[in-house]
């Protein structure tokens, strides 16, 4: 059997003296789509701010890659093949949106280098092509997500996190975003991700996680997850 | 009285401009250190004075002019400042206004003081650069038009690197989302620390500039830390370039006021203005919105 690309061990984390998340375990195998879902205040959001370095406070194991990176500083992060897609479409807004994608590529030194990238993501998102000398602050709020995920694949990372792509976006981006996640699926890449819109997300995920109170709770399938009686009413509005 | 004179007219514009340019220099790096790290630098007009003082020293003790000082305390202040913030001033990035402004005025106070017993409470000035040039009608002093020129040139300088530079861009992300940018692969604490001592250099090359035109002292920074808060909350908080705007429009009506009425209200035209822009446009001529 394979090794998982990532594997979370027993993770405790804390907010100060709070502590909100109690020895959760998770794994990620290469290729595969992952979904972690709960109710507000679940946890979710810290799980991926510790995996991705921004949360100091936190003990168990993060091994990415066959490495423990628990206490890698989060700038250090990126260059191991791990894309962050934060939570609420966060972009630098007073720059254009060539200049955004151009920062997701910070670390790549060779100007040539980094103009490939951007069109590689030009290619992946037409739409922000056709919108690449405009301030990023002007984006209607689908298109600022498409960026913000844009700029995580910069680097071309093996692992791209997303917390709530699709949150706060009217309908019609929400279904632009779901279709960019297949559209990631289908190249294979490999996406662990938070979604409120627990159902949409399950569908579309190989396996999920339940996450209640700062606890695994449920761990199965998406399909078997969405089939499950308990989840479905605790999580899915009960239908 | 002959005082609206166009040639008067041009002649009050020309040297506000002149004088201006010095304030603009000083309140941009302290605007700048504002919008990337919310850290209110009480030090800032210090930092000037160290430039000026190490221009003094150079003067005095090697003979060097201050224009050729200026190579030296450039890189010297950008040092400074570098590790300044690595060891200090880092510590209260994120922790609120009251914790930076008590960190930076007892830094201030520690320079002061360190001023003194070195240097006493003495005015210094370096008689080096003098006379005028005459265009036209008016007078231009030269020392004031070359402090000017190299200020303006710094100032243009540093917004076209924040602005098109890699590295300028990474400062402006580090301001707008530190934690987005840090997983951008960004070292956000190696960017303050740049920030820092880039507005650190640029304030000692307003230090050199002082020597050429005024006579100063270890407490000389008073007067000139209030007009630079006077001059970042009117171009915009935190706005580089708004400073600019700033530091030349107050330079301008202060020679105006002073020209006109007396120099004693001239002291005063900051805090006129300060006042003007709150009631008027309270985020500022730019606003607050960016670094650039
Ligand atoms: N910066 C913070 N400081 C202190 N407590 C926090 C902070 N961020 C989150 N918390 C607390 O930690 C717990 C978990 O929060 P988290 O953001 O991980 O939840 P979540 O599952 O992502 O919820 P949501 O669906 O609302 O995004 C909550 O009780 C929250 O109040
Ligand atoms: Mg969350």
């Amino acid at each position: 059997m394979t090794e998982p690309l990532l594997t979370i061990n027993k993770l405790d984390a804390a907010y100060g003296p709070v502590q909100v998340l109690f020895g959760v375990d998770m794994e990620v195998y290469r290729g595969e789509i992952v979904a972690i879902i709960g109710p507000n205040g679940a946890g979710k959001s810290t799980v991926i701010k510790a995996v991705v370095g921004l949360l100091k406070s936190r003990s168990g194991q993060i091994v990415f890659d066959g490495r423990d990176i628990i206490r890698l500083p989060a700038h250090a992060v990126p260059r191991l093949g791990i894309g962050y897609v934060p939570q609420g479409r966060i972009v630098f807004s007073h720059m254009t949106v060539t200049d955004n994608l151009e920062m997701g590529a910070f670390l790549i030194k060779d100007r040539e280098q980094r103009r490939r990238s951007v069109d590689a993501v030009f290619a992946q998102f037409p739409r922000l092509h056709e919108r690449r000398q405009q301030a990023a602050g002007s984006l209607s709020g689908g298109e600022q997500q498409m960026l913000a995920i844009g700029r995580a694949m910069m680097l071309d990372p093996q692992l791209i996190i997303l917390d709530e792509p699709s949150l706060g976006l009217s309908p019609k981006y929400v279904e632009q975003i779901f279709e960019q996640l297949e559209e990631l699926k289908a190249q294979g890449r490999t996406l662990l991700m938070v979604e409120q819109n627990a159902a949409r997300a399950l569908t579309l995920s190989d396996r999920g996680y339940v996450l209640e109170l700062g606890r695994n709770r449920f761990h199965d399938t998406g399909r078997a997850l969405l089939a499950d009686k308990a989840v479905r009413e605790l999580y899915l509005g009960g239908r | 009285m002959h005082l609206l004179e166009p040639v008067l007219l041009l002649q009050f514009l020309v040297s506000g401009l002149l004088a201006g340019a010095l304030y603009a220099l000083l309140a941009c790096g302290l605007n700048l250190v504002f919008g990337v790290m919310r850290v209110i630098n009480l030090a800032h007009a210090e930092l000037m004075l160290a430039g000026a003082f190490l221009t003094y020293v150079l003067y005095a003790w090697a003979g060097i002019h201050p224009l050729l000082a200026f190579f030296l305390v450039l890189p010297a202040l950008f040092g400074a400042g570098f590790y300044l913030q690595r060891l200090v001033v880092e510590r209260v990035v994120g922790k609120g206004e009251l914790q930076s402004l008590l960190l930076t005025y007892g830094l201030s106070i520690i320079l002061i003081n360190t001023g003194l017993l070195i240097f006493a409470s003495d005015f210094k000035a370096i008689p080096e650069l003098q006379g005028a040039l005459i265009v036209g009608d008016i007078a231009i002093s030269k020392p004031r038009t070359a402090a000017a020129l190299l200020a303006i040139a710094l100032t243009l300088g540093v917004y076209h690197f924040l602005k098109h530079a890699r590295l300028g861009k990474a400062i402006r992300a580090v301001a707008e989302h530190p934690d987005v940018a840090m997983l951008c692969g960004i070292d956000v604490v190696r960017m303050r620390m740049f920030t820092f001592g880039l507005a650190a250099a640029m304030a000692g090359a307003a230090g050199v500039m002082l020597t050429m035109i005024y006579s100063f002292s270890p407490e000389t920074g008073a007067d000139f830390i209030l007009k630079c808060f006077a001059i970042i909350i009117i171009g915009g908080m935190g706005n580089f370039i708004g400073a600019l705007y700033g530091g030349l429009l107050l330079g301008v009506a202060e020679i105006f006021v002073a020209g006109f009425v007396s120099s004693q209200w001239a002291e005063a035209v900051a805090y006129v203005l300060l006042i003007l822009i709150l009631l008027i446009r309270p985020t500022g001529l730019k606003g607050a919105a960016d670094v650039t």
